[in-house]
């Protein structure tokens, strides 16, 4: 009978238990109906009625069926509030954090621009470098020169387009439409810049060359557009007033652009040729081949023609940069100078997702998280797991019972899913707003330096999606696997007393139990490790006391001060600071304190014979008379920067005491001398103090040796001042007196930054305060689900050994005795957990070496601290079920037999 | 289901569940002979197919407007895979709403005027 057995497959669209209730007979009317059929019209007359029926009612049914164990499942899950809450939040905690950390890794490591055709862009420079250069670059070039940049793009034909960007966004005091002045975020770029990202205004135009050679003009963030100039249209023509110089708004970008820089999101674009009006006073669109020196700033990207690879760009950009080096350095003073700037090229990367010091700094921490959050999702699904398991084996009965009326594997299996897809669905959507808001808090924590999108994209809530789907498919497969085994006789016949599954359950739950706490403990270890790395950090000693010191910076270089009128300014400056009030002494340097800033250069120290390249050069600071007075720090040998050393007195240096053991190991250096060499100029000082090693910059490397040489006899003239300042009370508190006095001196004078010393220093632990918090955060939840994990087994296993435990009382075991019995088991699960994590931390934690300071990884404390805390809480979980069996009642137990 | 549901809530019917109830008013069924019945009370005008028949018998067991027969009513009956369905009393009373909701439309066409007096 073919038409029958193909109306049998048919009916295979229909879900099963509807097929087994009803097949037979729908099967047997088509047939009936088939033979009382007279001809071939009647025939598919049937036919087409039957395929219709099917496809109309079979997804009718699927939904019935779905809809019922939904309900069903909900109804048990509602029924054992407990379990559900527990499975959902650890879930949640556990999607939450994977989901966060991944938003992060995507937005600062994997996310292309949000530009056009992002893989065709290629960058000529180091996209972690920023900032600016001078002097010389050796070996791959980190950024370019504004003439090198021109070069390229007009000799280069691999190219699309080519554009240069400013390497460091810039922080402008500006009046908008004539309102007060107010700090923007902006970046230079040149005419290419939007063009060649590919990205049009979303209102008005961008760059482009028939601007003219003074383009004063400004492209703004949505963001700004949204928040400085109301969101309106009419904002195109408003006015930015930088200085004397006004620049005119013409375009407002897309909510999604944010540059080229990842962490980065200016509100302003300004055209690259007006650097001298944007940052006055140096010329960096010009090379000076007089000097040697190039001034290196821009970050240069290109779009690849089509067809052109990156490794054929970079043979062409090489071609056109070596002829320009060769052009500019042919008047070299010596062969082996020349050959030294020669050795210079660029690299071509590809930069479809950006330009990023970020990478860099947050690569690794963010990479290390996700691994710590990935471990805690393991825990929370082992752990979800073994409740499942454990609820399975309880319920075998149950399944027993719906196996005898009839339930087929199949519907018992579609059970299970559903309940664990609901568990693992509520997880998810809670997750996410455990995602949001870890997330969000983890932004806040880095928000000084780092400017990422608040909001989290379709790519954190489809990995969100995914992790759900995956947790909830593993999770309700591993009660199916047990409902598989569950013979009904035997199911029916296991009571109370546990008998061969329940037992074989039991061992695979301690086995997982003890697995969770060989994941924990590394987990702990790790931020154990990383949370006394932070408090090492915080302890470090600067060489001075960090507490009442205000750091303020002055840019006199934009103010309009010419080189020869700034030492007299910082002078009277200097003046205005100590004579406020609060104030009890102060002092200035250029780069100032943890502030980033640093100047270096190749030396020659009198009676030191160099060993190698490495010992030829060395940092040094300018700084004003009583610098090492006001902050403290010792003068060992000799004296101190004073006013007596004016621009025409002896050129005078002091070092510190890592350059006296250095460069005079054993020898007197007062007195002796320190050249310096900065392209064809020389100045040499003579040594007249040595003082104790200090921090200015870094709070984990070693000491760095160091000379201090007067402002007042530079080798250049600071564009710019901070001062340090201490005060009597809180340093905050000093600041509107200070900026009175800096302004009542030029009300034009533009205060860079004004923040108390403990809070730049803070910033510099940015990275290790959010991985200890981080990891501290993921040691509990690991912690915490590992507890309830361990309750969970034992608390079973007390519930299934109730008789045992009655029989036992009744023969005379003391309450005593139980408990310790009970706790003697668990201890054995944790032993065997603790011995398999320390194994898993010693192999795994050297990944996290060089995130430590001042410990190892296999730091003793931080072992035995984490084992001791592992220890106590999974004791704890245990004592609660320990002492429930003490209670067991002996004639209730064995009455239950 | 122990709290039945109003009979007027279930209102409209679907065709189908209606012929069923139609079917299933002078005598218990099973589902061959409902398609049958339906088929000839229409004159062929209406032929469910098996896969109506049964959606709609697996709603109408839950709705309780017909119970299934746990012994076949025809004791000669050989066919043991066969079941009987029959109406229920709340069944007949959701059918009656339904006929009289079908009435009460049909007066309110013939009061307009739409359709004539007889037909």
């Amino acid at each position: 009978m073919l038409p029958v057995r193909l109306f049998e497959t048919l009916l295979w669209c229909f879900p099963s238990p509807f097929r087994h209730e009803y097949g037979e007979e729908m099967v047997s009317a088509f047939a009936q109906e088939l033979q009382e059929a007279h001809g071939k019209t009647a025939t598919a007359a049937i036919w087409l009625r039957s395929v219709a029926g099917v496809l109309r009612h079979a997804p009718q049914e699927h939904y019935h069926v779905i809809k019922q164990d939904v309900r069903y499942a909900l109804r048990t899950l509602l029924a054992q509030p407990g379990f559900t809450a527990v499975a959902v939040l650890s879930l949640a905690l556990g999607i939450g954090a994977n989901v966060a950390i991944y938003s992060l890794v995507d937005s600062v490591l994997l996310r292309m621009l949000p530009v056009r055709n992002p893989s065709a862009l290629i960058m000529l420079t180091n996209p972690a470098a920023s900032g600016s250069g001078t002097g010389a670059s050796a070996g791959e070039r980190d950024l370019l020169t504004y003439e090198e940049f021109l070069q390229l793009r007009d000799q280069t034909k691999v190219f699309a387009g080519l554009m240069a960007s400013q390497s460091a966004a810039t922080r402008l005091q500006v009046r908008v439409n004539g309102a007060e002045p107010e700090q923007v975020r902006q970046r230079l770029v040149s005419a290419e810049y939007f063009d060649t990202l590919g990205v049009p205004a979303l209102l008005g135009r961008t760059f482009g060359p028939p601007d003219g050679p003074k383009p004063a003009f400004a492209v703004v963030s949505h963001g700004f557009w949204q928040r400085r100039l109301g969101g309106r249209p009419d904002a195109l023509g408003a006015t930015i007033a930088l200085r004397l110089d006004t620049f005119t708004v013409v375009g407002v970008m897309p909510p999604t652009f944010f540059g080229e820089t990842v962490g980065d999101q200016p509100d302003v674009w300004l055209p690259l040729s007006m650097q001298p009006v944007v940052l006055p006073g140096r010329d960096w669109l010009h090379d000076n081949p007089a000097s040697l020196q190039k001034t290196m700033w821009l970050h240069v990207f290109g779009r690849l023609k089509p067809g052109i690879s990156t490794s054929a760009a970079q043979s062409a950009a090489n071609v056109v940069f070596q002829q320009g080096l060769s052009a500019y350095y042919a008047t070299a003073p010596n062969e082996e100078v020349r050959r030294k700037f020669l050795n210079q090229r660029l690299r071509a990367r590809p930069a479809a997702n950006g330009a990023s010091g970020l990478r860099e700094d947050f690569g690794q921490p963010l990479n290390l998280m996700l691994a710590a959050a990935a471990l805690v999702l393991l825990i929370a699904c082992a752990n979800l797991g073994n409740l499942m398991l454990a609820r399975a084996t309880a319920r075998t009965r149950e399944i027993a019972v719906r196996q005898a009326l009839g339930a087929r594997r199949g519907d018992l299996i579609r059970q299970w899913l559903t309940e664990s897809f609901l568990i693992s669905f509520a997880g998810g959507v809670l997750g996410l707003a455990v995602a949001w808001v870890l997330r969000a808090g983890l932004l806040m924590l880095v928000s000084d330096t780092i400017r990422l999108p608040q909001a989290m994209d379709l790519g954190g809530l489809a990995f969100a999606f995914a992790l759900t789907v995956v947790t909830g498919l593993l999770l309700g497969l591993l009660p199916s696997l047990r409902t598989w085994k569950v013979d009904s006789t035997a199911g029916l016949k296991e009571q109370g007393r546990g008998l061969t599954a329940s037992a074989a359950w039991l061992r695979a739950g301690k086995l997982v139990v003890a697995g969770q706490v060989a994941l924990s403990l590394p987990l702990l270890i790790g931020a154990g490790l990383l949370v006394r790395t932070l408090d090492n950090l915080q302890r470090v000693d600067l060489g001075y006391a960090k507490e009442k010191l205000l750091i303020l910076r002055v840019d006199v270089e934009s103010a309009g001060y010419e080189e020869p009128r700034r030492q007299a300014l910082f002078e009277r400056l200097h003046a205005r600071v100590l004579s406020t009030a609060g104030v009890q002494s102060a002092s200035y340097s250029p780069h100032g304190l943890f502030l980033g800033g640093d100047s270096g250069d190749q030396i020659q120290v009198e009676g030191y014979t160099p060993r190698g390249d490495d010992d030829r050069g060395s940092n040094y600071d300018p700084i004003g008379p009583g610098y090492f007075s006001n902050l403290g720090i010792p003068v060992r040998l000799g004296r101190e920067i004073t006013e007596r050393d004016r621009p025409n007195s002896p050129r005078v240096c002091v070092i510190n005491e890592a350059f006296a053991k250095q460069f005079f190991a054993g020898r007197n250096p007062l007195g002796r001398h320190i050249t310096q060499i900065y392209g064809n100029q020389r100045n040499t000082y003579e040594v007249v103090g040595v003082v104790a090693n200090s921090r200015r910059n870094a709070l984990r490397d070693e000491i760095e040796h160091r000379f201090f040489i007067p402002t007042a006899q530079p080798v250049d003239v600071p564009r710019r001042i901070s001062f340090a300042v201490r005060t009597a009370g809180d340093p905050t508190l000093a600041i509107p007196a200070l900026r009175r006095a800096i302004l009542a001196e030029d009300p034009n004078l533009p205060i860079a930054a004004a923040q108390p010393l403990t809070e730049l220093v803070e910033e510099r632990t940015v990275q290790d305060r959010l991985l200890a918090r981080l990891s501290l955060g993921f040691g509990a939840v690991a912690l915490l689900l590992a507890a309830i994990g361990l309750y969970g087994v034992l608390s079973y296993g007390v519930a299934r050994r109730t008789s045992e435990i009655g029989i036992r009382k009744a023969l005379g075991a003391a309450n005593g005795a139980i408990i310790a019995m009970i706790l003697r088991e668990s201890s054995w699960l944790l032993a065997g957990g603790l011995a398999a994590g320390a194994l898993l931390a010693f192999a795994s934690l050297r990944w996290i070496e060089s995130r430590l300071f001042g410990l190892s990884p296999t730091d003793p404390l931080a072992f035995a601290a984490a084992a001791l805390v592992l220890a106590l809480v999974a004791l704890a979980a245990a004592w609660i079920p320990a002492r429930r069996a003490s209670r067991v009642d002996p004639l209730v137990a064995i009455r239950n037999e | 289901m122990n709290d039945l549901p109003g009979a007027e809530s279930l209102l409209p019917l679907p065709t189908a569940t209606f012929h069923i109830l139609v079917a299933l008013a002078d005598r218990d069924r099973h589902g061959y002979s409902i398609l049958q019945d339906v088929a000839a009370r229409t004159d062929g005008k209406v032929r469910l197919s098996a896969a109506t028949l049964y959606s709609s018998i697996r709603r109408m067991l839950e709705q309780d407007l017909i119970t299934e027969l746990r012994d076949s009513p025809d004791p000669d009956s050989q066919d043991e895979r066969r079941r009987y369905y029959r109406l229920t009393e709340f069944g007949r009373r959701v059918a009656l709403a339904e006929a009289q909701r079908l009435t009460a439309m049909l007066s309110q066409a013939r009061a307009t005027g739409l359709i004539p007096k007889k037909l």
